[in-house]
Formats: C-alpha cells, sequence, structure tokens
C-alpha cells in the first residue's frame, strides 16, 4: 500500500503489528514450552510457563491502548480503520492462546506428579499442527495474506480430527484402567485446550481475511471436533 | 523481554525539562471586556502544543499575545507573565522585532507577498540580517527544504508566489517563518482554507518541524489537534478548563467539559 502522507501514521501501524506479532510468538513459544514440560515430565519448565503468560498480557494491554490512541488520535479510515479494529481483536485472540497455554502448563505439574499414561504421545503431534497454524498465521498477518490465511482456517479441521481421536482413545484407556483416570483426565483437558487454541488461530485468520479484503470470510468453517456427540462403549459389555 | 525498548515513535514528553514558554496568570482585555481569565500552562520545548475550543474562547487572542502582534491594535492589554526562556516578554523593554523573530506566526489564509518565491522568504531575512547572495541563496533553499515545498518551486523560484496552489502558499508562509530562524513557531488555523491532502502535507511538516521547534496550534478541528498536538489545551469562555497530554485529552479528558466538547456533546 502507498504510504501516508504523514510518515508518523505509518510508523504507528508498523508498531502496532510489531506489537501483534511479538505477542503471537511469545503465545506459540509458550505452547511448545508448556508441550515441552508435559513430555519431558518438567514441572520446573511448566512453572516458569505459567509465569510466563504475565508478559503476554502486559503485550495484550499494550496493544490495546496503542490501539484506542490510535483510534482517537489518527481517525482512521478505511484499511487503516480495519487494521486497527482487527489489531484490537487479534489481541484478545492471541491473550486467550496464553491462557490456554498456560493451563496446559499447570496440568503438565499435575500429570507430572502421576504414572505415565501412553496416550501422551499424542500431544506433541497435536501441539505441533497447532503451532504450525499460529506461526502460519502470523506469517499471513505480516504480508497482508488473505490466501495464506484461509489456509490456516481450513487446517484447523486436521487438530479436531486429531483431538476426536485422541478424546475416544483416552475414553477406552480409562474404561480399561481406572488407575489411569486421573492423567487421562488431565490429558483431556490438555488436548482439549490444544484445540482450542487452534480454534482461535482460525479466528485470527479470519481476522486477517478481514483486514485484507473488508469482509469476514462466507463459508463456514469445516469442523471436526464431533466429541460433543462421542459414545464410547466400555469393553466387554453395556447396559 | 523489554518492551519499552521496541518504542521507536512514543517520544514521551520530558516534563522535568524547564518549559520553553511558560504562561502565568495571564489576563487579556479588549478594551473593558476580559477575553482571558487568568491563564497558566507551559509549552514544552520542541514538543507541539493545541488549543481548542468553541468560537470566542481566546485561543486565539492567546496565540496573538505570545509575540504580543495585540499591540498593533488599541485598547488591548495583557496582564500575567509569558515567560520565554526566563524572560518576561510582556516587559516593556520586550524588544518587538527580535521577539517576532524569535517566535514567528501562519495565519488562517496564506498571505503570500505579491513578489517572486525567492524574495517572498529573502525579503524577511533582510529584516534581521545582512547575508551575501549565495548565503542567502542558501537560506532560502533550507527555508524551502524545512517546508517541504523545495522540489515543487525549485524551478520557478522567481516566480510569483501568488501563483502557488492554496496548500503551496500556506507552505511558503511557513518557509517565510522559518527562514528567520524562530525558536518557536504559532500556527493559526494554518490548514481552515486548505483541502485533505495539502492538510495532511502541513501536519506531516508540523511533525518534522517539531524536531527544531517549539510549535503552538490554534486549530477548530479537534481531530487536527488529535492529530498533530503533543499538548492539547482545551479552553472556554475566556478560562483555560484542562490542559494534559493529547493522548490524555482525547481518550479520557479529566474534566466533564472536556469531555463534552470533544464528543460533540457541547451545550
Amino acid at each position: 500500500m502507498p504510504q501516508h502522507i504523514v510518515q508518523r501514521y505509518d510508523d504507528e501501524l508498523k508498531k502496532l503489528s510489531t506489537l501483534i506479532v511479538q505477542m503471537g510468538g511469545l503465545a506459540e513459544s509458550q505452547l511448545a514450552a508448556a508441550v515441552d514440560a508435559i513430555v519431558k515430565r518438567d514441572s520446573k519448565l511448566a512453572e516458569e510457563v505459567v509465569r510466563g503468560d504475565a508478559k503476554i498480557d502486559t503485550l495484550r494491554n499494550q496493544v490495546d491502548d496503542f490501539a484506542i490512541e490510535m483510534l482517537a488520535r489518527r481517525q482512521p479510515m478505511a484499511a487503516d480503520l480495519r487494521v486497527i479494529v482487527a489489531a484490537l481483536r487479534i489481541s484478545s485472540e492471541i491473550e486467550r492462546i496464553g491462557d490456554y497455554a498456560k493451563n496446559v502448563a499447570k496440568r503438565a505439574v499435575a500429570l507430572n506428579q502421576a504414572p505415565l499414561v501412553r496416550p501422551v504421545h499424542a500431544i506433541p503431534r497435536m501441539a505441533a499442527l497447532v503451532q504450525a497454524l499460529i506461526k502460519d498465521t502470523l506469517d499471513a498477518y505480516i504480508t497482508d495474506d488473505a490466501a495464506k490465511a484461509d489456509a490456516v482456517w481450513a487446517r484447523d479441521e486436521e487438530v479436531d480430527d486429531l483431538y476426536t481421536s485422541l478424546f475416544r482413545e483416552l475414553l477406552t484407556y480409562m474404561m480399561e484402567d481406572p488407575r489411569s483416570i486421573t492423567p487421562c483426565t488431565h490429558l483431556l483437558f490438555i488436548a482439549k485446550n490444544i484445540e482450542r487454541i487452534g480454534d482461535h488461530a482460525t479466528n485470527i485468520a479470519e481476522l486477517i481475511h478481514y483486514t485484507v479484503l473488508g469482509e469476514m470470510p462466507k463459508e463456514d468453517r469445516p469442523k471436526g471436533d464431533d466429541t460433543a456427540y462421542a459414545v464410547v462403549n466400555a469393553p466387554g459389555g453395556q447396559r | 523481554m523489554t518492551v519499552e525498548t521496541l518504542d521507536p515513535i512514543a517520544k514521551q514528553a520530558d516534563t522535568t525539562m524547564p518549559p520553553k514558554v511558560s504562561i502565568e496568570n495571564l489576563a487579556f482585555f479588549y478594551g473593558e471586556s476580559k477575553a482571558l481569565k487568568n491563564i497558566s500552562l507551559p509549552l514544552h520545548d520542541r514538543k507541539v502544543t493545541a488549543f481548542i475550543g468553541p468560537s470566542g474562547c481566546g485561543k486565539s487572542t492567546l496565540l496573538r499575545i505570545l509575540n504580543r502582534i495585540y499591540e498593533m491594535y488599541p485598547k488591548q492589554r495583557a496582564e500575567g507573565k509569558v515567560v520565554v526562556d526566563g524572560l518576561n516578554i510582556l516587559d516593556k523593554g520586550t524588544d518587538l522585532n527580535m521577539l517576532r523573530a524569535k517566535i514567528g506566526m501562519v495565519f488562517q489564509k496564506p498571505t503570500p507577498f505579491p513578489m517572486s518565491i525567492y524574495e517572498n522568504i529573502a525579503f524577511g531575512v533582510r529584516l534581521y540580517e545582512r547575508l551575501g547572495k549565495e548565503e542567502m541563496d542558501e537560506r532560502v533553499e533550507s527555508a524551502l527544504r524545512k517546508a517541504a515545498l523545495w522540489e515543487e518551486v525549485k524551478n520557478k523560484l522567481h516566480s510569483s508566489g501568488l501563483g502557488l496552489s492554496g496548500g503551496q502558499q500556506q507552505r511558503l508562509c511557513i518557509a517565510r517563518t522559518v527562514a528567520v530562524r524562530p525558536e518557536i513557531i504559532l500556527l493559526d488555523e494554518p490548514c481552515s482554507a486548505l483541502d485533505p491532502i495539502s492538510t495532511a502535507k502541513i501536519e506531516e511538516l508540523i511533525d518534522e518541524l517539531k524536531d527544531d521547534y517549539t510549535i503552538a496550534i490554534v486549530t477548530h478541528n479537534m481531530q487536527q489537534a488529535a492529530r498533530t498536538s503533543d499538548f492539547t489545551a482545551f479552553m472556554y469562555l475566556g478560562e483555560l478548563i484542562e490542559f494534559g497530554e493529547t493522548k490524555q485529552i482525547f481518550t479520557h479528558p479529566g474534566k466533564q467539559q472536556t469531555q463534552d466538547y470533544i464528543t460533540g456533546r457541547f451545550g
């Protein structure tokens, strides 16, 4: 896009997007560290992640404060208006991602005190998918690439599918061995948290689509999470 | 991680520095009628201070006191102090010529002299300094560059200033002001006669000029005040209602009257 006549306006928009990307990068690494804490059973790392969330919250406040100042002082129009309004909403989405990463880390601490259960291996796989979603979303944000954002948006279905299969696996596991109920329940919530992070990444992708093209995506997002309807029968007989 | 180091633009006001101009208990009279009541506020060094308020609130009057231009009219007088670099400019002994060289002013309507672009600028400089041809050429060029007009006029310096567009004329007037090397620039509704693009150019110019000059701008366009200034003063009926950082004034003003005015609820 051509530059503004008032250069400082461009500087400010750049600063806003830098803050967003910084926030997003931080959220991405929080998730990575939380999952690492599960894989390595490292409670100290998990606690660091829990504490680290405050940084994201601080950045969120900074983004909001700055976006509000820009709305008041620049009286933005058209594309600029969309960029600033989207930044306000994206910062909320990232802040939620941070909260979920923090929650994963908290549960990692609990999980590390229980015996190891096999389905743990599915968590890093799911997390890797979601981290890629976040990363690609941020790339799309930086480059104003609506097509890339749309691709992220469609890819969240894979995360949902993985979550659904993990959900079933965990239920089966718990039925087979009641001693695994505590760790498996934590894993279930961890998986749900990661799945929710994917949803927030797609929300951001939608906002990028809106910023670039001026309208929200029209179709309904393909969804693969049907755990709300899932029934898994206990082995060896049913009522 | 420090977020502060990221911030290349937000130059926070250093209010620990002494202000460039300190207005203290200033009152102003047009004959018997009191147009300004007990105004006190600073103009911070190399910052833009905007004055907003409804017509007749005294904002232009205040600006006219700062270079004592009001003295050209009878029965007008000011009381109180306006301290610039430690000296009260309202004192009788003040050298008005030097004062007006130090404090330049640009008016609402562009007022180029009926002479060439070059002469428009050289004319003012000659009142204060004797420069050789080369030095004068340099001065004219640097003033036109500072006013972001050089590229547009460098090939027609000797044609009439009246042939320029409104926006160019206004930038010529700013160049004329800058050429005498003032320290403070007063802008009285500098964009009210201009289209949005010319206005944006002047606003960009203001943003560049504040690196070197202390600027006061009077505007009835409060959006412009929000865009261009670091500090904002809201005046009403000759009184200063509120003075503060522009961000604060336009996002959470301290006084109900300010809130009502900037949100368009003024009764």
